[in-house]
């Protein structure tokens, strides 16, 4: 299998050890992931608060790469996924095709509307299948309790993104449970991190991203893990002020998603840069290490 | 011949701050066919078991939007939730009252904080002195100027968006969801003469704490999107007057930093959103991140095809017009 590795800003620069587990995990499954040096950024929602037609354009620009290149698009940010399909989408509004191939045509770029984009957790568990990763485990997450957190441009606007459901997702559950995990349901799952508004109040996104991480605890998850790394920056990058915010000590150990998958199929901690997190993964690594690599 | 019925087990929400010291949950197993609706459930424990259970309703066909509240976690009008879908997916039914309000008793709420962030968008027609209402005869608009109303002249006033929203259950300044759909609905007016205040007033007015989560949209039972109209009002906002507040320089920022290489400068766009003393204040925060994560601070370089990038930026940031 072959697709358009599409890995966003973050995971190019802060959030490294994501771009490092992704490409871990495709080798682990056999995906061929081809790099395409012109990606731009998605926007990650901010360009589209700005300037929507920009947004679009850009994204526009994006798909037009990959459709050029015959291949399908690889998202490993909740965001990227929901900018790039909401592009897909807006595009087949006529009047808006229209605008966009008015700006983009005199570039010798074109669109057509074929290039599918998907998220890594949808090709883990559609493409590879529950069965298949079962196979692949080395080190099952046995009994490890973790609270999925999704990402809300993942899940939603559920009609314009085609995703599995607005507020009662399973994919990543059924994700954790074939990695040996306890997967936990809690409310906050499906909410949001508080990340958007980190500079416009922050103590406002710190309050929403501390209770999501109480929730989970409070519904006994150990880890937590998200697809998506503005997330991730937002759980463990300012845990540390949630944690004030809300009066309480956290410490909550926060994977992305390839590296809890990756950590499962026997990856080492050290090529996952499981030791580039802000909040300390160690308590979770010593419940699953208990169980040692299985040869 | 009557419907198959299924077994509905009901958890009810139950308290009365008057005398009890904590809510607790009232459970009831009904037999219902899967289509009945939760408030038909609700008003059958009524009658047959509790007189005293207390709930808001009236029209029974989601238009007078009296009775949203939580079921199983989401936000919604128990009058057009059907018992059988929640069945299938959780094995019961969890009904609670509304969020982020007061709860007066069982499943009523105090509303005013809602009606309160309503009052304060204005929300009627004000028309402008120098373009008077023609006399005697209807002020007629086009059908392109209907269109962009979008869905919000359909909303019933309910408050499942108010519900679910974290923003407002976090932050008590967000005006919340209905709000901002109304008053883009009168933004959008064109017999309204105060478009340019109105969207001068809501860029301090919490209009750039909308997370964008998108929970509102899913939680209307009339799909009038507010978050995606919340979103218009942002670009209309900027293109008003600005970028004034973190919310819109943020937003601005972005913009003008993918511009300069195609990719995201992260420790740029810090600067970009925060005044020199803003950032003494995140030095902390920094430094942690830092530690762990150097990259942040590293440029990125040009992407291929760079020069397409900008070209695009010079068709659509230079004659921008307004949103679609």
């Amino acid at each position: 299998m072959k697709m358009a590795y599409y890995p966003g800003c973050v995971a190019q620069g802060s959030g490294k050890e994501l771009d490092m587990a992704v490409r871990w995990v495709a080798r682990a499954i056999g995906l061929e992931l081809v790099e395409f040096p012109a990606f731009t950024c998605c926007g990650s929602a901010f360009v589209d608060e700005a300037n929507q037609t920009l947004n679009i354009a850009l994204n526009a620009r994006n798909l037009a790469i990959a459709e050029k290149a015959g291949l399908d698009l690889l998202t490993v940010c909740s965001t990227c996924q929901g900018m790039l399909t909401l592009a897909n989408r807006r595009l087949e509004e006529p009047a808006m095709k229209a605008r966009i191939d008015g700006v983009l045509s005199p570039l010798g770029i074109q669109y057509r509307g074929s290039t599918k984009v998907r998220h890594l957790l949808d090709v883990l568990v559609k493409d590879v299948g529950a069965d298949r990763l079962r196979g692949l485990v080395r080190r099952p997450l046995s009994g490890l309790k973790v609270g999925a957190f999704y990402g809300c441009h993942l899940l939603r606007p559920q009609d314009e993104l085609g995703s599995e459901s607005a507020e009662e997702p399973h994919a990543f559950e059924d994700l954790l449970s074939a990695l040996g995990a306890s997967p936990v349901f809690y409310r906050g799952r499906v909410m949001c991190c508080g990340f958007p508004i980190q500079f416009v109040k922050p103590e406002t996104a710190s309050r929403i991203g501390g209770r999501q991480i109480l929730d989970a605890r409070n519904h006994g998850a150990e880890a937590m893990a998200t697809p998506c790394p503005l997330c991730h920056i937002s759980l463990d990058g300012f845990q540390h002020q949630a944690a004030k915010t809300v009066g309480q000590p956290l410490d909550m150990p926060v994977f992305h998603l390839p590296q809890l998958v990756g950590l499962a199929l026997g990856a080492t901690p050290e090529e996952l840069g499981l030791d580039r997190h802000l909040v300390s993964v160690q308590p979770a690594l010593a419940k699953v290490a208990g169980g040692s690599a299985r040869g | 011949m009557s419907d198959p019925t299924i077994s509905v087990p009901l958890e009810i929400y139950r308290f009365d701050p008057k005398t009890d010291s904590a809510p607790r949950y009232q459970r009831v197993t009904l037999d219902l066919p899967p289509h009945t609706p939760v408030l038909t459930a609700l008003l059958k424990v009524r009658q047959e078991q509790d007189p005293g259970l207390t709930l808001r309703y009236s029209c029974r066909s989601a238009i007078c939007g009296s009775c949203a509240m939580q079921i199983n976690n989401k936000s919604r009008l128990a009058c057009e939730t059907p018992v059988g879908p929640e069945i299938e997916r959780h094995g019961r039914i969890v009904i609670e009252p509304m969020r982020n309000q007061p709860v007066l008793r069982d499943l009523v709420v105090d509303q005013q904080p809602f009606w309160t962030q309503y009052e304060r968008i204005q929300p009627h027609l004000i028309p402008d002195p120098a373009h008077p209402m023609p006399e005697g005869r209807e002020n007629p608009m086009t059908p392109e100027q209907v269109e962009r109303f979008k869905e919000t002249p359909r909303c019933i006033a309910c408050g499942a968006c108010y519900s679910a929203c974290p923003a407002v259950e976090a932050d008590p300044t967000f005006p919340g969801p209905m709000a901002l759909a109304k008053l883009y609905r009168f933004v959008v007016d064109p017999r309204d003469g105060r478009t340019q205040d109105r969207l001068v007033s809501i860029q301090t007015g919490g209009l750039w704490l909308c997370l964008r989560c998108h929970l509102c949209t899913e939680a209307c039972p009339k799909d009038v999107r507010p978050s995606e109209r919340i979103r218009d009002l942002k670009e209309m906002a900027i293109h008003a007057q600005g970028a004034t507040e973190h919310g819109s320089k943020h937003a601005v920022g972005f913009l003008r930093n993918i511009r300069e290489t195609g990719t995201l400068n992260e420790f740029k766009l810090v600067r970009q959103t925060y005044s020199p003393g803003e950032m003494l204040g995140q030095v902390g925060q920094g430094i942690r991140m830092w530690r762990k994560k150097p990259e942040m601070m590293h440029k990125p370089k040009k992407v291929a095809g760079w020069e397409d990038v900008e070209k695009i930026y010079q068709a659509l940031e230079e004659t921008r017009e307004d949103p679609p």
